[in-house]
């Protein structure tokens, strides 16, 4: 092991030599290209096969002394300049495949037949072993190589080293073993299961191989091993289960305590890697599979919280590339969503609307429902599906909302994301837009549609508006607002409520409103105009000294760039109080023009967060290819403030409703008052018997209700 | 009192205010007076003063020896003295029976007729005769209907003026006051629940069910209806003591 150790260290100081004489040997060979002397391939190969013997040896552990700097240079260089050399000398392909095979014979030669020998545990500790030497000896090669990777792999489109090197392990020694390795592991976890210390670490480990070898994909990890071992834990526990029955203490807190150490170490191993076992298991719709795993799980604290984690990222990613893939694949991929709407034709409707429901903890799948909509209907998401394959996927949306218990919290997400598609001119195609909220408006009821139909209608107003507005322009000459102007008009029962913060705003964006503001006046003396600053946008040009580029930010962004006019360097302080604005969004603002990818601004020090000490300076060498970019600002997550406007109304929903039927009834059971509220409240949302119980209460308190004397379960209305 | 007509109970009312009689002698007088007020004064007054009515000039007296300096009313301090010299503990939940009597709106205050009113109908008008009727009152507490109400007016007494609920704090002092006298067993549990998980006012309504509950619903909590109308802090109470494993589920026994 500390061997291991000492490579790395001197690894990293070789890789800070390579940064500093890379620039430097570029300038030599540019400097020598005509004097080299030409290497062949015989030569080089042999060469080259020296420094990989070396590295052998290091790793077998054999006296071999390490390697100085000049030898990396001269193994590195030599493959640069036979990378270089002229046709026919360059040997690019030849290196590329002496690579694999450098890899391929020490496995085969080495490697497997030290694995063939043991078994058990002690073939787990050497495969181990053997997996950290060979990642070693992967970046080590990849090192000497690495030019290869820099124009050979791309002109060509080949995997590129990393991959390379790995996938011979995996293809020699993973295929090879991994039924041995797979039995050995389970065979350790029941050993544990019935008592036994095991080696914790060892087992970790080999889980580890078992997706690393899948490389960013979890096949290897799911079909080999982790589908054998989900089945042998059942198998396990109901074998188990008839035990535990018997025992004399407390059989409950027993269960638990067991099932909590097992399973709580096993859940972080099953579901923490990102592409977990229970992806795998909703991707194939192993729904017998998924509802063993849901009772397993939900019976340690906080275990379904990964699984609803996993299904809400399954669920987005299988969104996401629905809409990104072309025709054939989002075929084939809706066929599965399909599949899994489909449910409702199976006796497993019902699991699927708990699964739905509950294990993906409420809130989580109306939010994921609204924002596969917003993934569909903006520009961008699925220009590539046909109209046809839209509406379809659309008309699924809808039949899956009735699964929803949180209808409301739905809407309220799915109303946050219309506007935004419609203020910024997101909105990939008007008539789906229109499409799906007829579709709503069928299943739900007119009064879920309602504001969001005002929504559509609000911007074709706006855009009317802003003609008028233009036609005043033209016949007032003397008030100009002095830059090009357009103002949408929202009505504001219709959108989402936007806090509107008082912005100080540049000189030049003071006039336009004062002008508009006039406009307005002439049309309608009755109206409030609140101005919601965060929402707008601003082309602006920035005469930078290679060129001048044209930047299309929001108006908080401008506005923080404007600033820039008047001085060449303000701190964060500075820009803070004179745009008047909070910590939170100032920091937003100053990252997305000085951290992300255009670097408007240059931020001192040059870290890549914001802080409160930092100075910035308006960036006059920048430039760029294009002569008009687009700079995002991230949104806020609105997600909570969603889930606090919809609990509010809920309650206020719950109160009505008492009252309404508390009005008509005049006395009425406990129980019976509870139904008839979750009757009438469930076409939007299921609400909580504790909510419910907690309104009566307050209602109670404020002298609506009361509970009848002789009998408490009973309640009276007081007029 | 209960068997007489509106405009009867009024006038025995009045003329136990004027005179001081007690209830007892003041209907006589009045019936005897065919319910003629006037007459009954005559009456009155020309007899000799009978068994336990009170003075109403010695009870003037008694409130004038606990009435505040500056307003008409026994405030806290007349009250601590009244409870010197009845060698009674402020704390005492006689005070408390004592102020039901008098049908005190807030306590630590007694306004004149509210003291005056309260110790007539007891037939109290010296400082012996309240000492005297001290165990008296005191055991209205065990009679079942009356410490119900007691219990009831407790909460509107002990709250503050003008707030709808009662503190948090306060409300824990009267429950361990009221429960020492009407065992509860879980009373301490009750309040360290409230204090580690709610830690907010208490409403009348949980107020007036925790009575029902304690009365109710067996310590082990076998008889109690989760799905009842059990105000949402008492379920809570519930779950607290089953998770904490207090009570054991199905067991019905307290740990």
């Amino acid at each position: 092991m500390s061997l291991l150790i000492n490579i790395d260290a001197s690894l990293s100081c070789w890789l800070l030599y390579t940064a500093v004489s890379w620039a430097w040997g570029i300038r030599l060979t540019l400097i020598k290209m005509n004097e080299r002397k030409t290497i062949n391939l015989e030569q080089g190969r042999d060469f080259m096969q020296k420094g990989i013997t070396k590295l052998k040896n290091i790793l077998e552990g054999l006296p071999e002394p390490q390697f100085s700097s000049e030898e990396y240079m001269m193994l590195y260089t030599t493959i640069y300049n036979m990378c270089t050399q002229k046709p026919p000398h360059d040997y690019s392909q030849q290196l590329y495949d002496k690579y694999r095979e450098s890899f391929q014979e020490y496995i085969t030669s080495t490697v497997l037949p030290s694995l063939r020998e043991k078994h058990d545990e002690f073939m787990l500790r050497e495969l181990v072993k053997r997996w950290s030497n060979h990642k070693v000896m992967v970046r080590w090669l990849s090192r000497f190589f690495y030019y290869l990777d820099r124009y050979f792999i791309t002109h060509r489109s080949l995997p590129p080293l990393n991959e390379v090197g790995l996938a011979c392990f995996r293809d020699l020694v993973y295929t090879e073993v991994n039924g041995k390795v797979r039995d050995a592991v389970i065979s350790l976890i029941d050993q544990e299961r019935e008592g036994e210390q095991i080696d914790r670490a060892l087992l970790k480990n080999v889980l580890d191989i078992f997706v690393e070898i899948g490389m960013g994909q979890m096949e290897c990890y799911e079909n080999d091993f982790e589908l054998s071992m989900l089945k042998d834990t059942a198998a396990y526990y109901s074998r188990k289960a008839s035990n535990w029955i018997l025992e004399v203490s407390c059989p409950d807190y027993m269960l638990k305590k067991v099932q909590n150490e097992l399973l709580s170490v096993y859940a972080t191993q099953l579901l923490e890697k990102e592409h977990s076992g229970c992806y795998a298991l909703l991707r194939d719709d192993k729904v017998v599979d998924l509802s063993r795993m849901y009772r397993l799980f939900s019976k340690i604290p906080q275990g379904l919280e990964p699984i609803s984690s996993m299904f809400k990222q399954h669920v987005t990613a299988e969104g996401t590339t629905l809409v990104k893939q072309a025709d054939d694949a989002a075929s084939n991929k809706k066929a599965e969503k399909r599949d899994v709407a489909g449910l409702q034709e199976q006796a497993l409707k019902e699991a699927f609307e708990i699964f739905c429901n509950k294990g993906v903890a409420g809130s989580s799948s109306a939010e994921l429902l609204a924002t596969f909509c917003d993934n569909i209907l903006k520009k961008g998401g699925s220009e590539k599906l046909s109209d046809e394959a839209i509406e379809d996927t659309l008309e699924k949306v809808v039949k899956l909302l009735a699964y929803i218990s949180d209808k409301d919290l739905f809407a309220e997400f799915y109303r946050k994301k219309l506007a935004r598609r419609l203020l910024f001119d997101e909105s990939a195609n008007d008539e789906h837009e229109r499409s799906i909220l007829t579709k709503l408006k069928q299943q739900c009821g007119g009064q879920f549609t309602s504001k969001m139909e005002g929504m559509v209608t609000d911007l074709a107003l706006a855009k009317e508006n802003q003609s008028h507005f233009e036609e005043y322009l033209s016949n007032n000459s003397n008030v100009s607002p002095g830059i090009d102007l357009t103002v949408t008009v929202l009505t504001t029962g219709f959108w989402p409520s936007y806090k509107s913060f008082d912005l100080n705003l540049p000189a030049e964006m003071v006039k336009c409103v004062e002008v508009f503001r006039e406009f307005y006046q002439t049309k309608t003396k009755h109206r409030k105009l609140t101005w919601i600053y965060s929402l707008g946008t601003c082309n602006i040009n920035g005469k930078f000294e290679p060129k001048t580029v044209e930047l299309i930010v929001t108006t908080y962004q401008a506005s923080t760039l404007l600033l820039f006019n008047l001085s060449d360097r303000l701190s964060y302080q500075e820009i803070m109080s004179q745009l008047n604005l909070s910590d939170d969004d100032v920091i937003r603002l100053l990252h997305s023009l000085s951290c992300a990818r255009y670097k408007i601004l240059i931020k001192e020090p040059n870290t890549k967060t914001i802080s409160p000490t930092d100075t910035f300076e308006f960036n006059s060498k920048f430039t760029d290819k294009m002569r008009r970019i687009k700079i995002p600002l991230p949104p806020v997550d609105e997600k909570k403030k969603v889930i606090e406007d919809v609990d509010k109304d809920r309650r206020y929903a719950i109160d009505a409703s008492i009252v309404r039927i508390m009005k008509s009834r005049k006395v009425l059971g406990y129980q019976q008052l509870v139904m008839e509220c979750v009757e009438q409240l469930g076409r939007m949302f299921r609400p909580d018997v504790k909510a419910i119980k907690k309104r009566i209460e307050d209602l109670i308190t404020r002298d609506y209700l009361e509970r009848d004397k002789d009998n408490p379960n009973v309640f009276r209305y007081l007029a | 009192m209960n068997k007489l007509g509106r405009g009867h109970r009024d006038k025995v009312q009045q003329f136990i205010a004027i005179t001081g009689a007690s209830e007892k002698a003041a209907l006589q007088v009045l019936k005897a007076s065919d319910w003629h007020l006037e007459g009954a004064f005559d009456v009155f007054y020309s007899q000799p003063q009978v068994q336990s009515s009170t003075d109403s000039r010695c009870l003037e007296t008694l409130y004038n020896r606990y009435k505040d300096t500056y307003t008409d009313m026994i405030m806290a301090d007349g009250i601590s003295t009244l409870c010197n010299d009845l060698m009674v503990d402020p704390q005492d939940i006689v005070m408390l029976v004592v102020s039901w009597y008098m049908k005190a709106a807030t306590m630590c205050e007694f306004s004149k007729q509210e003291f005056v009113g309260g110790l007539q109908s007891l037939g109290i008008d010296s400082l012996e005769k309240f000492r005297e009727r001290l165990p008296f009152i005191r055991s209205e507490l065990n009679d079942n209907q009356k410490f119900k109400e007691i219990y009831i007016f407790a909460f509107d007494w002990a709250k503050e003026k003008g707030q709808k609920s009662l503190a948090l704090d306060t409300a824990i002092g009267m429950w361990q006051l009221l429960f020492a006298e009407k065992k509860w067993p879980l009373v301490d549990h009750w309040c360290q629940f409230l204090q580690e998980k709610h830690n907010k006012a208490i409403s009348r309504d949980t107020w007036s069910q925790l009575l029902e509950f304690a009365i109710g619903v067996d310590p082990g909590l076998s008889n109690y209806d989760a799905e009842g109308a059990w105000p949402y802090l008492i379920d809570e109470f519930v779950e607290y003591l089953t998770e904490n494993t207090i009570i054991q589920k199905g067991r019905g026994k307290t740990l």
